[in-house]
């Protein structure tokens, strides 16, 4: 049985490798993403409300809506935790014989197999392309027009902030450096729907990708991220992101060797679940707001 | 392997099968009681309310009810799902309210609260919750709700907001 909303929220690790890793982007928005963590924490931070009974009446509210599967919640839900599984089943995949905690993860890089820069440029845009219909899942489209869309997306703070962080630093720079959003956009031109049906994050995904074929879910792969790339360049320009400093940052937290960039890739993949994270940080917080406008 | 070898190996084989046990007695007994429990049921009973009524208007009806953004205000449509519908009200690039629409056939509780209200808005019943909501409610079915999300956005303010949504036309919504 899928876990409860509630369970989800007050399940979410306060330590660990996916924290440290998130704390390590602090420099990038620093203090706007705090890990909030438990239920009813969350309904206290986001409604600022001290009073037990409309606490109460807060999360009864958006317990029953996550719960009512005709609003999207669960498939928002769904889309964070499978893009995650999907990009650790193929690092592990690879360090199949090694189980253990260690976060230096010098001894076993002979391990992991780097993904190859294609495969780490599609699912680059794969991610994206969740990140966009777990949006629409949570908050439908909201306003009348694309501008009123993308103002809402350009409104991104906290939690849906450090997850499109994340996405740049871990799945754009790092594996794929600083010319990253240009190497997503040639891979996506040179794709066949053939090539994108090989691809294992999409095929986990694909059910809630726009499209009612592979070509048409690939066009609308490729046109998200087009639209969505002059935001990130922007962002990367104005924040001075490089390769270097995400990694000099990392490196505070996580023991990293400097020529073993194609290696954080796999090792961040398989150890930090930085969509499922902040995706269920994001959702809750939807959800109580929705709540709270309701009652 | 001798009598001794083959006690000590029986025992080893016990001692797994108990610490097994053990183990996956812990794992089914940590899930701790929660104060959700009961709606957790509730709502995934078979025949189970929905949480959106089947009839509730379209959050897109709502949108061109709200009021425009004006001078340093800005407004930026956050959620449009069915039944409900709001922005975020931006000054000087900082949120200061959450504008909301919502249809309370949904959630009859929303509206009940307003059969005794004593004051009202543009002539529209109105209730205030806590000391960061205020809300009307428009021909017995749909909820406008302004919530502050700062300090210096106080109950003057909402009200004034709560005027600038075109109440009359969202009154002739069907």
């Amino acid at each position: 049985m899928s876990k409860s909303i509630f369970e989800l929220v007050d399940q979410l690790p306060t330590g660990g490798t996916t924290i440290m890793a998130l704390n390590a982007l602090d420099f990038v928005i620093p203090g706007q993403w705090q890990n909030l963590t438990g239920f009813t924490n969350t309904i206290r931070a986001v409604t600022g409300e001290s009073d037990e009974a409309m606490i109460q009446a807060i999360g009864e509210r958006a317990v029953y809506l996550y719960n009512d599967e005709g609003e999207g919640y669960q498939r928002a839900m769904w889309l964070y935790q499978t893009v995650d599984n999907a990009a650790g089943a193929l690092g592990m995949a690879a360090m199949a014989n090694k189980i253990g905690q260690d976060i230096s993860f010098l001894g076993f890089l002979d391990n992991l197999t780097p993904k190859p820069e294609k495969v780490q440029s599609i699912d680059l845009c794969i991610k994206l392309v969740v990140e966009l219909v777990a949006y629409c899942q949570i908050n439908g489209i909201p306003g009348d027009s694309v501008g009123d869309f993308l103002a809402a997306l350009g409104d991104y703070g906290g939690e849906s902030l450090m997850r499109m962080v994340a996405l740049i630093c871990f799945d754009g720079l790092i594996p794929l450096g600083p010319g990253f959003i240009g190497k997503g956009l040639g891979t996506l031109n040179n794709m066949t729907p053939n090539d994108l049906e090989k691809n294992d994050t999409f095929k986990s995904v694909s059910t809630l990708i726009p499209g009612n074929n592979s070509g048409d879910k690939l066009g609308f792969i490729g046109q998200s991220f087009d639209s969505v790339s002059g935001w990130m360049t922007g962002f990367v320009d104005q924040k001075g992101l490089t390769q270097e400093n995400v990694l000099g940052n990392l490196q505070k937290f996580v023991k990293i060797s400097e020529d073993k960039l194609d290696y954080v890739g796999a090792f961040l993949d398989i150890s930090v679940k930085y969509y499922t994270h902040t995706g269920t940080q994001t959702l809750a917080r939807r959800l109580i707001e929705r709540a709270v406008a309701e009652l | 392997m001798t009598k001794l070898d083959w006690r000590i190996d029986w025992r080893k084989g016990v001692m797994a099968v108990v610490l097994c046990c053990t183990l996956a007695i812990a794992g089914c007994q940590t899930k701790a009681p929660s104060q959700f429990d009961q709606v957790q049921k509730d709502s995934t009973a078979r025949n189970a309310t929905p949480a959106v009524a089947k009839k509730a208007t379209k959050g897109s009806e709502f949108n061109k009810f709200f009021p425009k953004g004006e001078d340093d205000y800005e407004r930026v449509y956050t959620q449009e799902k069915k039944g409900f519908a709001e922005a975020k009200l931006k000054k000087d690039g900082k949120e200061v309210a959450l504008l909301a629409v919502s249809d309370t056939r949904s959630l009859p509780a929303a509206a009940a609260k307003f059969a005794n209200a004593k004051a009202s808005i543009a002539g529209y019943p109105s209730v205030d919750l806590g000391t960061t909501q205020t809300s009307v409610l428009v021909n017995d079915r749909y909820q406008v709700k302004v919530i502050s999300k700062a300090p210096s956005f106080d109950k003057e303010d909402r009200t004034e907001w709560i005027e600038k949504f075109d109440l009359a036309g969202l009154s002739k919504l069907k």
